[in-house]
């Protein structure tokens, strides 16, 4: 039905599952009179072999109304709706808005008012006083006289498209072309949606190449992507049975095709496939743009999209690991810590609360921790000896035991010692029970 | 002889800027308050500048360091961190007052090249309120094969920026391109009770102010400068 109504009209409005409605004023100069229109509705909706009513109205509630009260094709002309609709309960009104409260049906059932032309024939300032608005909502319902726009039934927006390219591309940068104009398109559908991209999903088809398994010589070659490229084009089974896959999240919702391309470009350069393209796949999923109203009195913060670059552009240099935003772990283990992302929303500044005029005392952490020997006097350290560090304890604070998490891989159990050396050092150095080795953990600074 | 002359006649203007008691113009970001150092820096620390922290091991420059991130973090900035040997301590820097949910951490493995990349993205990526270059513990032959342009280059990006790019280092790396340069002298720690029950309460530190906006130590103080401030020495109370 849905299918019929759209060889009419674009613009198409699924009330329910076996009721469609559609504007025809459109159609008056192409199909003529409403009865040539109708008829010709009938005429398609036969040959489909669609058993239906049809209405034509001046709105669409009345319409509706009439066609699920009178089987066959009902034409209803401009202010004779309501004769129209006479006829038909009060209880089809309640059944075709469900939102209506069943108690006022029951109101109007005591009032003894039955059909719509009861209904109709009250006064609408007396009802008003009565039922307030919902009554008032309802006469007019009975009097066809409701107007509103139609609830259009947009069609799913597809957010993948898939590429499947003649030759194996072994370069990069003509594969990035591609991707380019595709997450183009993509992204315009996004910015049509008021949508953005919270993630992309590529999935490259690699050509059947079996010697480009071994991926050391496209890591080899930055931009090229199999150096056997010619051989593999010869093989009769081109496509490889393990595509290249990969998953990009942005922490904020991206709808910019450059900005997405060069994090996926990073991607690649970091992580290239093993053999030639011969066809991708892209998917993004899309999200909530992230909408934040700027503040005259709040600090700059770094763009979300030119920051996500650079923080991959970061992290394809040095690591992903070694990248990101700190957060502290809920345990008392030393240097418990993961890496998460940043939050760059626009924050208003903190009042300063007290004792922030005082520098405290911060510590460097050596990664891994130096091992050390240490010379002792009794239980204390007395002289230390570790890569770049050596001296004579001049004073030392400690043993300050600590343990946990017994239960766990992670377990610890050592005693810290705070010393100072004479070459003017402040360190934090500590036993690593049961084994008894000593490091030095840090260093005040 | 006329070139004589007039050489001389030069010799008289070629004065250095800092003889002149160079007036940088007026500030176009007003400066970071840094409440702990108000004896020091005066209104804060300029901002679309250099400034560094200098001092050997244990003289409070990492202090010093959070000390001034979180007080960037407080106003609501985000911050950067470029770690030389990965040595930043989160649970410290949230003692200091640092949010660390304003901060992106960059650990570079000891690759001064990558450290300085690091910088000069973030830098470029602007927005942000302070990055901090730690390049402490460096050994000399990796500072040195740090290229000069790198100062100059950073200079220009964070000047007419909010942005203040703090090295924090064993000695003066920017020289010139630094517009605050604060360094630091260890003086004592505090420890409390007796031996074997000791406890360290803290250290104290002599902070000697190099330069302040452009101004050398030496120069006399601007007096339309909005930042500039006679330098001088302070001590500096660092606490556990």
């Amino acid at each position: 039905m849905l299918a019929l109504a759209r060889e009419f009209s674009p613009v198409v409005e699924q009330t329910s599952a076996n009721t469609v409605v559609f504007p025809i004023s459109a159609l008056r100069t192409l199909i003529g009179s409403p009865y040539q229109i109708a008829a010709e509705i009938c005429r398609l909706g036969q040959e489909r072999k669609l058993d239906a009513s049809l209405a034509i109205a001046s709105y669409p509630d009345t319409a509706i109304l009439l066609a699920r009260h009178f089987s066959g094709v009902t034409l209803v002309s401009a202010g004779e709706e309501h004769l129209k609709l006479a006829p038909i309960p009060l209880q089809s009104l309640f059944a075709y808005d469900t939102t209506l409260d069943p108690a006022l049906l029951e109101i109007l059932h005591r009032w003894g008012l039955k059909t719509c032309e009861d209904l109709a024939g009250l006064p609408e300032r007396g009802v008003a006083e009565r039922l307030g608005q919902p009554g008032v909502y309802l006469r007019k319902l009975a009097c066809g006289a409701i107007d509103r726009p139609l609830r259009v039934a947009a069609p799913a927006t597809n957010y993948e498209e898939r590429v499947e390219l003649e030759h194996a591309l072994d370069l990069l940068e003509p594969l990035l072309f591609l991707l380019g104009r595709t997450l183009g398109e993509l992204c315009s559908r996004l910015r049509s949606q008021s949508r953005a991209a919270r993630l992309l999903e590529a999935r490259l088809d690699l050509e059947n190449c079996t010697l480009c398994a071994n991926s050391y010589r496209a890591q080899r070659l930055p931009n090229r992507l199999c150096a056997n490229s010619y051989r593999a084009q010869r093989l009769p089974n081109r496509l490889c049975a393990n595509p290249y896959c990969c998953e990009l999240e942005f922490p904020v919702p991206l709808d910019q095709a450059q900005t997405i391309l060069k994090l996926l470009q990073l991607h690649l350069e970091r992580h290239p496939p093993e053999a030639p393209v011969i066809a991708f796949r892209l998917r993004v999923e899309p999200a909530e743009p992230r909408r934040i109203q700027g503040g005259m009195f709040l600090p700059p913060t770094p763009p979300a999209d030119k920051l996500q670059v650079t923080l991959a552009r970061i992290a394809a240099m040095v690591g992903r690991e070694n990248t990101g935003t700190p957060m502290l772990l809920n345990t008392y283990r030393p240097d418990a810590f993961q890496m998460t992302g940043l939050h760059t929303d626009p924050r208003l500044p903190k009042e300063q609360p007290a004792g922030r005029e005082t520098v405290r005392l911060a510590m460097r952490l050596f990664r891994p921790a130096l091992e050390a020997r240490i010379r002792l006097a009794g239980t204390a350290p007395k002289a230390v000896t570790a890569a770049g560090i050596k001296g004579t304890v001049l004073r030392c604070a400690g043993p300050w035991k600590t343990s946990g998490e017994w239960w766990a891989s992670t377990a610890w159990a050592r005693e810290e010692w705070d010393v100072a050396l004479d070459d003017g050092g402040l360190y934090r150095i500590y036993c690593e029970l049961p084994a008894r080795a000593w490091y030095v953990h840090g260093v005040y600074d | 002889m006329a070139n004589t002359s007039a050489l001389l006649r030069y010799r008289d203007f070629a004065k250095t800027a800092s003889a002149l008691g160079w007036e940088r113009p007026e500030a176009k970001f007003p400066a970071l308050p840094v409440p702990g150092l108000n004896e020091l820096l005066g209104q804060g620390l300029c901002r679309g500048a250099i400034a560094e922290v200098t001092g050997r091991r244990s003289s409070g420059r990492t202090s010093i360091a959070l000390h001034i991130l979180a007080q960037a973090t407080a106003h609501g900035e985000i911050c950067a961190v470029i770690d030389l040997y990965n040595n930043f301590h989160p649970a410290s820097a949230q003692a200091a007052g640092v949010e660390l949910d304003r901060i992106v951490w960059v650990g570079c493995r000891g690759n001064a090249e990558h450290a300085m990349r690091a910088t000069d993205l973030l830098l470029h990526a602007g927005g942000f309120g302070v990055v901090l270059l730690d390049l402490c513990d460096a050994p000399a032959r990796v500072l040195n094969r740090i290229p000069l342009s790198y100062w100059y280059r950073f200079r220009r990006t964070v000047e007419h920026t909010p942005a203040i790019l703090l090295i924090c280092a064993d000695s003066a790396q920017a020289k010139s391109c630094s517009s605050n340069s604060i360094e630091l002298k260890p003086k004592v720690f505090h420890w409390s009770g007796k031996a074997p029950f000791l406890l360290l309460r803290g250290m104290e530190a002599t902070a000697l102010l190099q330069r302040a906006c452009g101004i050398l130590n030496r120069a006399p103080q601007a007096p339309n400068a909005l930042c500039a401030r006679a330098a001088g020495a302070s001590s500096v109370q660092v606490m556990v």
